[in-house]
């Protein structure tokens, strides 16, 4: 079974490579890799590339976060690297994304803390790490320097450059070693215009992550879908410069109106629905990372991404 | 009634309670610069409160003023309301200035077949034996001499009522005039004597801004007299959408008398440098923009702004000229351009005259940029058009520092790229006022290859330079330092300047691409680009392709034809025979709405990037661009 569309399309995706083991010059337990495939998402046989990765998001300002992502953690969400140690121990995701709140804050000033809380989720956990810092050019350049410095050698993912202040998020990727986060706004032609800045001020196409903005199910869902149809099907064709693997977060899941109404033992349920299928299908448009802020969402994506694959998948080793 | 004495001439009006500052400037025959329309959105109106108070919202335009500008009484006067006496000092740089109008024209020989000839007649007075009638004995004195037969020529009632008179007084002395018209020959003047050397026809570019008129000698061809005018129906709106809005509101019959009032400056102007009487002047062929064009003729134009978009007419108009207002003779023809819809006009329809695309089985590109702009594909088989707002940008509008090509405006920009200090030309070579269309697409060109802005325009801070800094809001870049300039401040360009042009020049290229992508055709497949208008003389090329304003084509192939309304216009005054291409030019033509046209807005998108998204579409800027990029890197 399965459809050869293999003759069709001359591109493939770049292989982009998160962590770094003792042997590479980092701390993680192993690195994972995704990206390289050649033909649109679950329909070659074998499939091509890198199976789809779940990440699961923490905060380390948790007052920022979605009431039902920290609902279900509990006090551990007051401890940043406790919250990384329950996540690689009790989720189990591919990897961990950090999600440095406490820059969002008016007046941040906290630099140093940064630096500490970067350590202790390195301290805590062996995943590959996905890192995102402050999004106020203001500070940008310090928090990124940073957060590039506290994680020199580890290969993290580092977010989130936008065509508007891309410059910090790069250079601090740059002089550490890490890859970037590009995210544009649901458009496949400013996704193409971001990544060429970045090339053009040098950071090389296998250390970029597209972003196409991911809108909630059934709050824009669709229109990401098919920008990100889009973006797959023309780096198939041989854009080069929109031949980077997607990475989806949902950021809006957890707080649509029908989530956030819900109560009782219903409110879990349908915060992980949520999650669930938005993000199942983001993998089915080419997302080759997705990342949940729900702890039970985590081993339902990745058993569902397996089946998909039918269970010939080698990501994440 | 509050009295506002208007400074430095001391000018004096009395208004009612409650008017704005415009109003009474605009009671007091003075012509101030409302590039919006007074919607208080232009910035360009600004006067000075020397004295008394006026009902004016600072702290919404705080954006708009300095603070010092605040405290010496700055204020837009179109939407300052007058509750007192007061005293307004207009800055020289509100008032309308005298436009730098490009009256010049690609002059395209064309065969000379007039529509009108004048006949010098002696003919024999009746008797008994030869009683035929007076029309009869003249019409038959010009078939005579050549003319038309005499049962084809209509005679016009007002026209037989002065012949009795001039046949005797001149003592069968005569010349009478015929004009050939829809309708037929028709006899249109009979004068006294020998006059049939002063014989002239008027070609005339009605644009939004400005108008310009050639009087041509019709018997040989040559240009007798050239003149021009801004348009006087500017003190109603700069752009068109607000003369439509004006004529809505009840403004139609003004519009359409300073419609005319307009012409005939140009036309006087004209006339008396060639020592000619504008009764000779017997056709006047005009160019105009649709709504130009309507609002001359008189009819409505409200209509045309409004889905569908249809213009009233779209075949060529005539009518007598006096009719419409114009001063010219009594009988005289007035020919109007046909249009194609409401957004391409005659004016390009005379663009495509004179670039001679209809006649050649090249393809074309025709880029029209003015308020707005227009772009036409096509060959002699087949066009497609389509028209578009670029915005102001590209014309000084919405740009801080952004002017219109007066004198003091730096039209040339180039950077030192080792040092990044620019040099500049102004017009006249004046101290610089400001930047106009042409010196703000250099500078885009030049900030890019200097790569002290990237491909989307922001200025990179990163760099440490004197001239490179942080504005009011934004990043900005220092053109010219204050003790240069003639305004006594530094002249900048901020990255919303650099945005508004990448958003103008995107429409324009997304245009050309959509009715590329619709017709099929690659950048490879056209032989030439034309541009029309002043804006085409005066640019650049190189960084008109360099910014992506047009589709890349090796340079020579991009071609300015000057005002290409005007040398249309002039082409078919002369040759009546080019006038019967118009309504087929017209038909031809296909127009595309790029508003319903789903794939434009995709190419607006690919097109604000400099050049463009695909760079693949623009090589040899690529190229370039890679040069200037490697040469950063090594420094």
């Amino acid at each position: 079974m399965g459809i050869s569309t293999l003759s069709e399309w001359t591109g493939q995706i770049h292989e982009l490579v998160i962590g770094a083991g003792r042997g590479e010059g980092g701390t993680r337990s192993h690195s994972v890799r995704v990206g390289g495939e050649r033909d649109l998402p679950y329909i070659g046989t074998p499939p091509s590339g890198h199976m789809p990765l779940v990440a699961y998001e923490i905060a380390d300002d948790p007052a920022l976060w979605p009431a039902a992502a920290t609902r279900a953690v509990g006090d551990i969400a007051d401890d940043t690297g406790a919250w990384a140690a329950y996540a690689e121990k009790e989720c189990r995701p591919d990897l961990v994304r950090l999600s440095l709140t406490s820059t969002r804050r008016r007046g941040f000033s906290e630099l140093s803390g940064i630096q500490q809380t970067v350590e202790a989720v390195l301290q805590a956990t062996g995943l590959p790490l996905i890192i995102e810092g402050s999004n106020d050019p203001g500070i940008d350049s310090e928090v990124f320097l940073k957060i590039g410095e506290a994680a020199e050698g580890e290969r993290v993912l580092l977010g989130i450059a936008e065509a508007g202040r891309y410059r910090s998020v790069a250079a601090a990727a740059m002089a550490y070693g890490h890859a970037v986060i590009a995210q544009s706004p649901i458009d496949i032609n400013l996704a193409k215009q971001l990544n060429i800045l970045l090339r053009e001020i040098g950071l090389p196409p296998d250390r970029i992550a597209i972003d196409p903005y991911t809108g909630a199910l059934g709050y824009g869902f669709e229109y990401s879908y098919s920008v990100m149809e889009r973006i797959r099907t023309a780096a198939l064709k041989g854009d080069t410069d929109l031949a980077m693997p997607m990475i989806c977060s949902a950021p809006d899941s957890l707080t649509v109106k029908e989530v956030r109404e819900a109560e009782g033992a219903d409110a879990d349920r349908i915060a992980v629905a949520w999650e669930y299928h938005t993000l199942l299908p983001a993998t089915f448009a080419g997302a080759a990372i997705v990342s949940v802020r729900h702890p039970a969402t985590v081993p339902l994506l990745k058993r569902a991404i397996a089946s998909f694959w039918g269970g010939t998948g080698s990501g994440g080793a | 009634m509050p009295t506002v004495t208007f400074l430095p001439t001391f000018r004096k009006i009395d208004v009612s309670q409650g008017s704005t500052i415009l109003e009474a400037a605009q009671k007091a025959g003075f012509h101030l610069n409302v590039v919006c329309g007074g919607q208080g959105k232009c910035g360009k109106c600004r006067v000075l409160v020397k004295s008394g108070n006026v009902l004016f919202d600072r702290e919404q335009y705080s954006t708009v003023f300095s603070d010092e500008e605040l405290a010496e009484g700055a204020c837009l006067s179109c939407q300052a309301r007058v509750i007192e006496n007061i005293r307004v000092l207009i800055p020289e740089a509100t008032i309308v200035q005298e436009q730098q109008i490009l009256i010049d024209m690609e002059d395209i020989p064309t065969d000379l077949n007039p529509a009108v000839w004048k006949y010098a007649l002696e003919l024999s007075p009746p008797s008994l034996d030869d009683p035929s009638p007076d029309l009869t004995r003249l019409l038959w004195g010009i078939e005579k001499r050549g003319g038309p037969r005499e049962g084809s020529i209509y005679a016009p009632l007002e026209v037989i009522r002065q012949i009795p008179r001039v046949l005797r007084e001149s003592g069968w002395k005569i010349t009478a005039t015929v004009a050939l018209v829809p309708g037929g020959y028709r006899l249109i003047h009979v004068e006294k004597g020998n006059t049939a050397t002063h014989i002239y026809g008027a070609a005339v570019d009605l644009g939004t801004t400005t108008v310009v008129v050639y009087i041509r000698n019709l018997l040989d061809g040559s240009i007798a007299g050239v003149g021009s005018s801004y348009n006087h129906q500017i003190s109603c709106g700069e752009d068109i959408l607000s003369r439509v809005t004006f004529a809505r509101s009840g403004g139609l019959s003004r519009l359409q008398s300073l419609a005319a009032e307009s012409i005939n400056v140009a036309l006087t102007t004209a006339a008396n440098a060639a020592g000619i009487d504008r009764d000779d002047i017997y056709e006047v062929v005009v160019a105009g923009n649709t709504i130009m064009t309507h609002i001359l003729m008189g009819i409505d134009p409200a209509y045309m702004i409004e889905e569908p978009y249809v213009p009233v007419v779209r075949r060529y108009l005539t009518a007598a000229a006096p009719r419409v207002g114009l001063s010219v003779g009594e009988n005289s023809g007035l020919f109007i351009f046909p249009a194609v819809s409401d957004f391409i006009g005659g004016d390009i329809i005379a663009d495509i005259l004179a670039s001679g695309m209809a006649g050649s089985e090249d393809i074309s590109l025709l880029i029209d940029i003015g308020t707005n702009f227009e772009v036409v594909l096509g060959n002699q088989d087949w066009m497609f058009s389509c028209a578009g707002a670029a915005g102001p940008a590209l014309e000084g509008g919405e740009v801080l520092f952004g002017m219109r090509a007066n004198p003091g405006a730096i039209e040339q920009v180039s950077l030192d790229f080792g040092t990044l200090t620019p040099s500049y030309k102004t017009i006249r070579d004046q101290k610089p006022k400001g930047l106009c269309g042409s010196g703000l697409i250099d500078l885009l060109a030049e900030l890019l290859k200097a790569c002290i802005i990237d491909r989307t325009g922001r200025i990179n801070t990163a760099i440490v330079h004197e001239r490179i800094r942080m504005g009011r809001q934004v990043p900005e870049f220092v053109v010219a330092w204050r003790e240069e300039t003639a305004i006594d401040r530094d002249i900048v360009i901020t990255e919303n300047d650099i945005k508004a042009l990448i958003m103008s020049k995107a429409s324009v290229l997304a245009a050309c691409q959509t009715l590329m992508n619709q017709a099929g055709i690659g950048r490879g497949e056209i032989t030439r680009i034309y541009f029309s208008g002043a804006f085409g003389t005066y640019i650049n090329k190189d960084h008109a392709i360099m910014i992506g304003l047009i589709p890349e084509v090796p340079v020579h192939q991009v071609i300015g034809i000057g005002n290409g309304a005007i040398a249309g216009a002039n082409i078919a005054l002369l040759n009546r025979k080019k006038k019967r291409l118009l309504d087929e030019i017209a038909r031809k033509i296909a127009y595309i709405e790029l508003n319903a046209d789903p794939s434009f807005m995709d190419e607006y998108t690919r097109s604000c990037f400099l050049p463009h998204t695909d760079l693949s579409l623009f090589p040899g800027v690529e190229e370039m661009l890679e040069e200037c990029r490697m040469r950063r890197v090594s420094t």
